[in-house]
């Protein structure tokens, strides 16, 4: 059993990848927009409490108050930030998707309650259990799946989730700038001995990825 | 009832439209269908269509609702709902099946 | 008549029994709207409760407060009280007891219904809370996904206390969807046409249609989770022909339109309140209308983004990106129509106002973080940790707590009849807002420091402890204020000050009449002219009070009221309630016996159970019956009007469609599995198909013509005057035929144990069979009121009803039969 330890960040936020990069700027950028949304909306619900004069809050403006608010704020604002968002998501996460690389590394994550079991598809028949060795610098595809019920599969500081699901090959891009150690979580819910579900993501410079597929490590 | 069948009908259409596409795309996934077609690839195509079908059904029904087609709304209230709400069965048809010409489909 | 002789007259009629045995017998939405609400503030205390033990959890690394198998119960069970046995009662029973009063009538449409919808409610939710005292409540997570809640990893009782428990709670939320959807349509006041109706029945419309179209999802992967656990049926089971992600896709089917389900009545509460707090009139009605449907709609387009990360391809998880930002749309119509409101009117600062002010800040940040999980690359991060809880109780909390906090401020003098003496609420609504804010705020900055949901405790070295400090802290605020509001309400109810009629000032209908209540609402119905019509004219309650409009005089103890053409308003039928009776408190514990017996699995019990169901429930329709015509009755000098069993849309037609819609939708949900199973699943094709038989398929498609054509010359017939017992014959021979061929498909069904696709086959053919059971005793109780006197050339209205279900089941009986048996031909 892993536990989820000292050294390990899983802040999101703290991306040690290119996918986990683009997801913190994303972020970064949605908080920022939010912020100015709601913003915006107290400032117009505060200036509604505004004394004004009486004839001016009681006469009805029917077609100019809907145009102003209803089309203009509750339709044409949304429609513009959100197509904006939209098609930026899109594109962001087509950028995200396991693409052909020659340089690509593929290894497989099998979970089964309580365990991670790693396999190297540059070294058949090797299997480390709860650590994931990987090379820094290039693109890994880990091949994911379960063994009995749901898990899933999480690097925060790499990249983004995907879930273990029996019977299924889920496959998830992730990439280590540099070498080092990640934390690494499992992120679905799985019944008692959830909390400390996990395992460590252990990137090598090329020499040590070459040693550990080599057979000398770990 | 069949004015409010008038105000549900286009988004109610969406909806159909909007699972239909998404049964196709998981469907073309499942069967892996492959091949080129006028040299777009086939599964490509046949989301596309999908997708310009629906948007005609939803003018088409847009045209209905504008025309009082086959009978006129029973109030002034029901016609003007169902105008709008036939707008947005359109703009949600465009919206939410643009990813056909966006994304990668398996 | 005096105003008073005739509220004396009245209420003898409508009274519930005296004391608390009232309770048991009582069909009046006066007394149940109450129940309702009371029952589910029950639940929201003990869900708030445990809201509590797991914040107490969380606030310290290491937390030894309570061990994992006890705080998995705690999240499970604090999740499924507050969506199940809170959320949704709590909408139940506001629209019972709100809605014939803002209609202008004088009960909803199926008075007895909405008991056995109560009773259902508190004997499911007594189920889950028995669980829970003894320790062996579900701890699944409140979506329950298997395998994870398969028989092989949870082996105790506590997952069948979920999925039979909620099951059993969801009748009531279907009863009273039907119930809500049929009187609003049917039982509105004269002259109340689309248009002039209050805004709030229309979401009360929308939700309801949304219940009908949104639970059956639910309820059919329940039972066939239920199934799979109790008899080995693999559905999820991957290994063989199943699979786990047919739930959830069933789950979120129903979940995300649940959200929705519990925002709309929450945001009618605010369209209502709100106008009336700024003295003004609600700015784009049809706007909002509108944007109601269209929210309605996209709500059953998003559920795949609770399923992000389960690996489907990047465009179809696109789709539901594009469609979950697309719902914001009509959203910020609706905020923004609000803010523009109170913008041409003078806001004033009354407590509903202030809780009003409190949904407005939560819910827009609920928004903004609901548009940022929409995105997919973004999701893939904070899907399943802190930051989606903290969002989610954004949403719901500021959509739907805050909402009904200021509607229990605004409609507290409706119910009690009295004004408000110590005033602890505005305090309480202070802590309120601010112990939320710092609870929730702060939660989804760990989520995004990587602190996953549901995990019971964390290290130190985690850094998320003074967080989480914070939070439970802030919780606790909260929860004392909570117990001011609470405590504010119990001063309320002892002390002994009346309340002006009308004290808002407000516009709808509701509030020209005696307070408290009377059990009949209005002493004579009113003609509705207006979306306002107690703001067009402020006398209207002494007018009504003096039998001015429809029904004034009480007459033969006739419980009485109208029904009216679904546009215009024009009223178009008299309908007599059934009284008091506790018909429905034994029928809903027969009910639960059925349930019980499934839970505990004493199965010899179980058909008695349904046999005992099917006995009351006919008596409950023979209740109906007149042996006797009852000519045209003067509703109102000028105006005679046929009663309910003259007509060929009676109530009964009405509750019939609806419950066919949601009866259609269970059905659709489950040839969908079986499609997905079957394209989708790992694990096919079967090794054994359907033995099918082309004779089986043929007389069943010829029996199903039959019916339907059978039950339409009885119809004719009795129209005609002539006899109705030959056709009636052929229609009972055409239903025991349709009873053979789903029968023989069962039997021809390979194994259900051995392979998802027999299950679901199996499923299938009993789905068939329960209905044309169904359909036999139907013709048989016609052919026994024809035999007995009960029909007539004018009591003609049990035929449509008939006639409705026959056409249904014929129609999936063919279907059935076509897709069972074609699995064979094609293999």
């Amino acid at each position: 059993m892993a536990l989820i330890s000292c050294e390990g960040s899983t802040s999101t936020l703290q991306s040690a990848g290119p996918s986990a990069k683009i997801i913190a700027d994303l972020w970064w950028m949605m908080f920022i927009g939010a912020a100015l949304i709601f913003v915006l909306m107290m400032m117009l619900l505060a200036l509604a409490f505004r004394t004004r004069p009486q004839e001016q809050a009681t006469a009805g403006h029917g077609r100019r108050d809907i145009r102003i608010w209803i089309l203009s704020f509750g339709l044409g604002f949304p429609v513009t930030v959100l197509l904006t968002l939209l098609i930026y998501a899109l594109v962001i996460g087509e950028r995200l998707l396991p693409r052909d690389d020659p340089d690509t590394v593929n290894v497989g994550a099998l979970a089964q309650r309580w365990t991670w079991t790693f396999s190297y598809r540059d070294a058949p028949g090797l299997r480390t259990k709860d650590t994931l060795h990987i090379p820094a610098g290039r693109p890994v595809d880990v091949e994911i799946s379960s063994a009995d019920v749901i898990h899933s599969f999480w690097v925060p500081r790499l990249a983004g989730k995907l879930d273990a699901i029996p019977g299924r090959v889920n496959v998830l891009r992730i990439e280590a700038d540099k070498p080092g150690s990640y934390q690494g979580l499992s992120a679905e819910f799985a019944g008692t001995g959830y909390d400390d579900f996990g395992f460590t993501v252990t990137a090598h410079d090329p020499a040590g990825w070459a040693a550990f597929i080599g057979g000398d490590a770990p | 009832m069949t004015d409010l069948l008038r105000i549900l009908i286009a988004p109610l259409v969406w909806l159909a439209a909007f699972i239909s596409v998404y049964a196709l795309h998981g469907l073309l996934c499942a069967l892996q269908m492959h091949g080129m077609v006028l040299g777009i690839p086939l599964e490509r195509l046949s989301l596309v269509t999908a997708y310009g079908l629906a948007i005609l059904m939803q003018i088409v029904l847009l045209l209905a609702v504008y025309r009082g087609w086959p009978l006129a709304p029973s109030s002034e209230f029901v016609r003007f709902v169902s105008r709008v709400t036939g707008w947005t069965g359109l703009m949600a048809t465009i919206w939410s099946l643009l990813p056909v010409m966006m994304t990668t489909s398996c | 008549m005096r105003a008073l002789t005739r509220h004396r007259k009245l209420s003898a009629i409508w009274a519930s029994e005296e004391g608390f045995k009232g309770w048991f017998s009582t069909v009046n939405h006066n007394d149940l709207g109450r129940m309702f609400l009371m029952t589910a503030f029950l639940f929201f205390l003990v869900g708030g409760l445990l809201a509590m033990l797991i914040r107490a959890q969380l606030a310290t690394p290491h937390s030894a407060f309570a061990g994992p198998d006890i705080y998995n119960q705690i999240f499970t069970m604090h999740g499924t009280i507050m969506m199940f046995l809170f959320a949704i009662p709590t909408f139940e029973g506001l629209a019972i007891y709100l809605l014939p009063k803002m209609l202008g009538t004088r009960d909803l449409a199926f008075p007895r219904l909405t008991a056995y919808g109560y009773w259902c409610y508190v004997f499911g939710g007594a189920m889950l809370l028995v669980s829970m005292l003894l320790g062996i409540a579900p701890d699944g997570g409140w979506f329950m996904y298997p395998p994870l809640t398969g028989a092989l990893y949870s082996k105790g009782i506590n997952t069948d206390f979920w999925l039979i428990g909620i099951t059993f709670v969801e009748i009531s939320a279907i009863a009273a969807a039907v119930e809500i959807t049929v009187s609003i349509l049917k039982f509105r006041a004269p002259g109340m046409t689309l248009a002039r109706m209050p805004i709030f029945g229309w979401y009360a419309l929308i939700t309801s249609l949304m219940i009908l179209t949104g639970f059956p999802p639910l309820i059919l992967g329940s039972i066939l989770l239920e199934v799979e656990r109790a008899f080995g049926f693999p559905f999820f089971q991957a290994e063989l022909g199943g699979d786990s992600l047919l739930w959830q896709h069933l789950f979120w089917l129903f979940g995300h339109p649940e959200v929705y389900i519990i925002f709309l009545p929450a945001a009618g509460v605010v369209s209502t309140i709100l106008p009336v707090m700024c003295r003004t009139s609600l700015l784009g009605y049809g706007w909002i209308v509108a944007s109601m449907v269209a929210l309605a709609f996209l709500s059953f387009g998003l559920w795949v983004h609770h399923m992000f990360a389960t690996g489907i391809p990047h465009m179809g998880l696109a789709f539901f990106s594009a469609a979950s930002t697309l719902v914001a749309i009509p959203t910020s119509v609706q905020v923004f129509a609000w803010i523009g409101t109170m913008w041409k009117g003078r806001p004033e600062l009354h407590l509903p106002m202030l809780h009003i002010i409190g949904f407005f800040v939560t819910f827009i940040i609920g928004g903004l973080t609901g548009v940022m999980v929409a995105v997919v690359p973004f999701d893939w991060q904070a899907h399943d940790t802190a930051f989606v809880t903290a969002h989610l109780h954004y949403v719901l909390f500021g959509g739907f707590v805050f909402p009904m906090l200021a509607g229990i401020y605004y409609w507290l003098p409706h119910v009690s009849g009295r004004k408000r003496f110590f005033h602890l609420g505005e305090l309480g609504f202070w802590l309120i807002f601010i112990g939320f804010h710092v609870t929730f705020l702060a939660m989804h900055w760990v989520g995004l420091l990587g602190q996953r949901r549901r995990i019971s405790t964390y290290a130190p070295e985690d850094g998320w402890t003074q967080i989480n400090l914070i939070s439970s802290v802030g919780s606790f605020v909260l929860a004392i204020g909570i117990a001011i509001v609470m405590l504010d309400i119990i001063l309320h109810a002892l002390a002994q000050r009346k309340t002006r009629r009308n004290p808002w000032r407000a516009g709808t209908l509701e509030w020209a009449m005696l307070l408290p209540p009377p059990a009949y609402n209005f002493a004579s119905l009113p003609e509705v002219t207006g979306r306002a019509p107690l703001g067009d004219d402020p006398k209207l309650a002494n007018a009504l009070a003096r039998g001015e409009g429809y029904l004034g005089t009480p007459r033969n103890g006739w419980r009485e009221t109208l029904m009216v053409d679904v546009a215009s308003g024009r009223p178009e039928v008299l309908v007599l309630f059934p009284t008091n009776t506790q018909l429905p408190i034994a029928m809903s514990a027969v009910t639960g016996l059925f349930f019980l017996s499934l839970l505990i699995k004493v199965y010899w019990v179980t058909p008695l159970a349904l046999a005992g169901v099917a006995a009351l429930a006919w008596r409950w329709i023979w209740q109906g019956g007149r042996k006797n015509d009852l000519a045209p009755q003067t509703v109102r000098p000028g105006c005679d009007l046929p009663h309910s069993t003259a007509v060929d849309r009676a109530p009964g037609w009405w509750g019939s469609l609806f419950l066919l819609i949601a009866n259609g939708t269970f059905l659709g949900s489950l040839l969908f599995g079986f499609a997905f199973l079957w394209t989708i699943a790992p694990g096919w094709p079967p090794p054994a198909w359907v033995d099918a038989s082309a004779i089986e398929v043929g007389a069943g498609l010829l029996a199903a013509g039959t019916s339907a054509t059978a039950i339409r010359a009885a119809t004719r017939a009795n129209d005609a005057g002539r006899p109705v017992l030959p056709a009636l014959s052929i229609a009972l021979t055409a239903t025991l035929a349709m009873t053979f061929c789903c029968a023989a498909l069962l039997w021809r069904t390979p194994a259900p144990t051995e392979h998802a696709y027999g299950a679901t086959l199996f499923v299938l053919g009993s789905y068939g069979l329960f209905h044309t059971l169904l359909a036999v005793l139907m013709v048989v109780h016609l052919i026994t009121r024809v035999l007995l006197g009960y029909t007539s050339v004018a009591r003609r209205a049990e035929f449509p009803i008939i006639r409705l279900w026959l056409d249904y089941i014929a129609m999936i009986v063919a279907l059935i039969l076509l897709i069972g048996h074609m699995a064979g031909w094609f293999a």
